[in-house]
């Protein structure tokens, strides 16, 4: 479903170069996998280039959904990438990133009825399952931190799409919400079989929630810059 | 791109900002009222001054000065010409006249279509006439009242009368013919010219030489109305180029369209002044709002909203400002017509301030244009928002 090769993203120059480099990552659909390492290190350049949001520099292969997406940066078919992001991807962001304007109902609908969906029920599921069901009609800047997250993970699932990306979706948590949010995220994404790549420096709460742990290594390189490496499974 | 989600969007985000969006409004009250509120006072105005000069038949009369040599043939082609609504020739003035008691009276040829009759009945025949106001005031006659009416003439120095019975038919209005007169059929007015040239009128019973065969009458003037006011002119030109000297109502016909056109000139000096301050208002309206709202736009973007609906978003919300501003600033608008007409006018039906529905229908459509133009030029700006940027924001 997600296959990469040889992807390149550098930023700035000099001493101020930072560049990220993906060997390899292949994912299969339901397959669940934790990117983690230090704050700053890449994680979520790396969520950004597989959310289709930010464009890599140099390519092997970049294929999602058999889209050769590295040809449709290069073409600059915005449109299309957006369409891709719409219907095959949910995003979890470190803060929620939830619509201040809407409700918790009108941020979790949200990613269906930009794809044209009726509601089915998934919405009030998904709530009752992330157990923010009594939440539904109060606007997010009523909801404490853990219950944002929480509307956050159901928004990126309520459209069933193949690929969740979650960005330290519990570091604003304190540890007890912060098992209690991933557990929910990773159970729901299990149950509509959806590839999860979760970016966290919680090794620890990473391995403990059964995933799949990649890390990305840091090293500085002779002019100065920094290159950032996603190793192999370990 | 399903624009009615996010029509939707743009309304809650529009509701949630509730007391910057009244803002927003109020700006564009603050342009729009005072825009209708100028044009509705130069509206009214000169609609009231042309109904003023449409309704006063004398506005349009054509007077020939000096005295002329016209055949009826020549005046009543003049009648069937498209720029002129009534055309009937007139006796030697001097023979026009009729002695009612004590009082000699003017006399004016009438017939159907006068618009100095407007809708009173037309006199038909030898026997029937119209009073002036004045002339009924005087003989204290009133319609369907017969008048002893005397013509006189001097022939071989004898002076000589026939005495013939008018019915009066209609009077007219004051402000329709301020002098003594007595408008007839054309027939009664040849009569009275034929009796005092010594002529006979057999119509008649009066006696005197008989007619020569094959006799043109000459008239030396007539009566003619141009059709509309902008006829005027084009018609006393027609009548400069005949060599023929007439008297028209065209200078002031003329003040009121210089009025008019000169009140445009500064209504619309005003408004594209005002028009540009509102462009620039919701042109800085919608940078701003791009970048105060930079956060949700790109989470909008991440969630795989396309720029073009990121770009209506922005406009909407615009569009949203304009529609209320719209209809508020006609509510105001309405009040302030109905305290200027209380104030200014003193002829009912008249109106100091005064808006057509189609007026209406261009402010509207004015107004959504330019906000939806500025706020797309503004918010063009969405288009370079990146997800990746915005949305780490905290």
């Amino acid at each position: 479903m997600l296959n990469l090769s040889a992807v390149h993203k550098s930023r700035g120059a000099g001493s101020q170069r930072y560049s990220l480099v993906i060997p390899a990552l292949h994912l299969r659909a339901g397959e669940q996998v934790a990117i983690v390492g230090p704050s700053g290190c890449g994680k979520s350049t790396l969520l950004d280039l597989l959310a289709l949001v930010l464009a890599p520099d140099q390519v092997g292969r970049f294929e999602f959904n058999q889209q050769d997406i590295a040809g449709l940066w290069r073409a600059d078919q915005q449109s299309t990438l957006a369409r891709l992001r719409s219907q095959h991807l949910g995003y979890v962001l470190q803060t929620g990133g939830l619509l201040g304007f809407l409700d918790v109902r009108g941020n979790i609908a949200l990613s269906r009825q930009l794809l044209g969906l009726k509601d089915d029920g998934s919405v009030a599921r998904l709530a009752d399952q992330l157990e923010i069901s009594d939440q539904l009609g109060k606007k997010p800047s009523a909801l404490s931190v853990g219950q944002r997250q929480r509307v956050s993970c159901a928004r990126a699932l309520a459209h069933a799409p193949q690929l969740v990306l979650a960005d330290e979706p519990t570091a604003s948590l304190d540890p007890l919400n912060a098992e209690r949010v991933m557990h929910a995220l990773l159970a729901q994404a299990r149950e509509h079989r959806a590839a999860c790549v979760i970016a966290t420096h919680d090794e620890p709460l990473a391995r403990a929630s059964g995933l799949q742990v990649r890390r990305i290594h840091c090293r500085r390189d002779s002019d100065g810059g920094v290159t950032a490496t996603l190793g192999e499974a370990g | 791109m399903r624009i009615p989600l996010v029509a939707s969007l743009a309304w809650q985000d529009y509701r949630n900002d509730a007391w910057l969006s009244a803002c927003s409004v109020l700006a564009l009250v603050a342009v729009i009222a005072p825009l209708l509120v100028l044009f509705g006072l130069k509206f009214g105005l000169v609609s009231s001054l042309t109904e003023r000069l449409e309704t006063d038949p004398a506005t349009r009369e054509i007077i020939p000065l000096g005295g002329g040599r016209f055949s009826s043939a020549f005046i009543e082609q003049l009648g069937q010409r498209p720029d002129v609504a009534f055309a009937i020739p007139r006796t030697r003035q001097i023979a026009a006249t009729a002695q009612v008691g004590t009082l000699v009276l003017e006399m004016l040829p009438t017939a159907p279509g006068d618009p100095l009759l407007g809708g009173l009945p037309v006199p038909q025949g030898l026997e029937q006439i119209v009073l002036s106001h004045t002339a009924a005031e005087k003989l204290a006659a009133r319609p369907g009242d017969w008048l002893e009416t005397r013509f006189a003439r001097q022939v071989a120095g004898r002076v000589e009368a026939r005495d013939t019975r008018l019915q009066v038919l209609a009077v007219l209005p004051l402000e329709a013919f301020a002098r003594d007169g007595l408008f007839a059929g054309l027939g009664l007015l040849e009569a009275a010219e034929d009796y005092r040239d010594g002529r006979a009128v057999l119509a008649l019973g009066w006696d005197g030489e008989a007619a020569g065969v094959g006799e043109q009458r000459v008239y030396p003037a007539f009566r003619l109305y141009a059709r509309g006011l902008n006829d005027v002119e084009p018609l006393r030109v027609f009548f400069a180029r005949q060599n023929m000297l007439v008297s028209t109502q065209a200078l002031s016909i003329a003040q009121v369209q210089s009025l008019s056109r000169n009140l445009s000139i500064v209504f619309w000096i005003i408004a594209g002044l005002a028009l540009a301050g509102a462009f620039a208002a919701i042109f800085a309206g919608a940078l701003a709002a791009v970048a105060r709202k930079r956060r949700e736009l790109s989470v909008l973007r991440l969630l795989g909203f396309s720029t073009g609906a990121l770009l209506l978003f922005v406009v909407l919300q615009a569009l949203y400002s304009a529609g209320f501003a719209a209809v508020f600033s006609a509510g105001l608008y309405g009040l302030a017509e109905a305290g200027l007409n209380q104030l200014f006018v003193q002829v009912p039906g008249e109106h100091a301030s005064h808006l057509l529905a189609h007026h209406y229908g261009l402010a509207l459509v004015a107004v959504l244009g330019v906000s939806a133009v500025a706020a797309a030029c503004g918010g063009w700006r969405v288009a370079r928002i990146q997800a990746s940027e915005g949305i780490r924001d905290v």
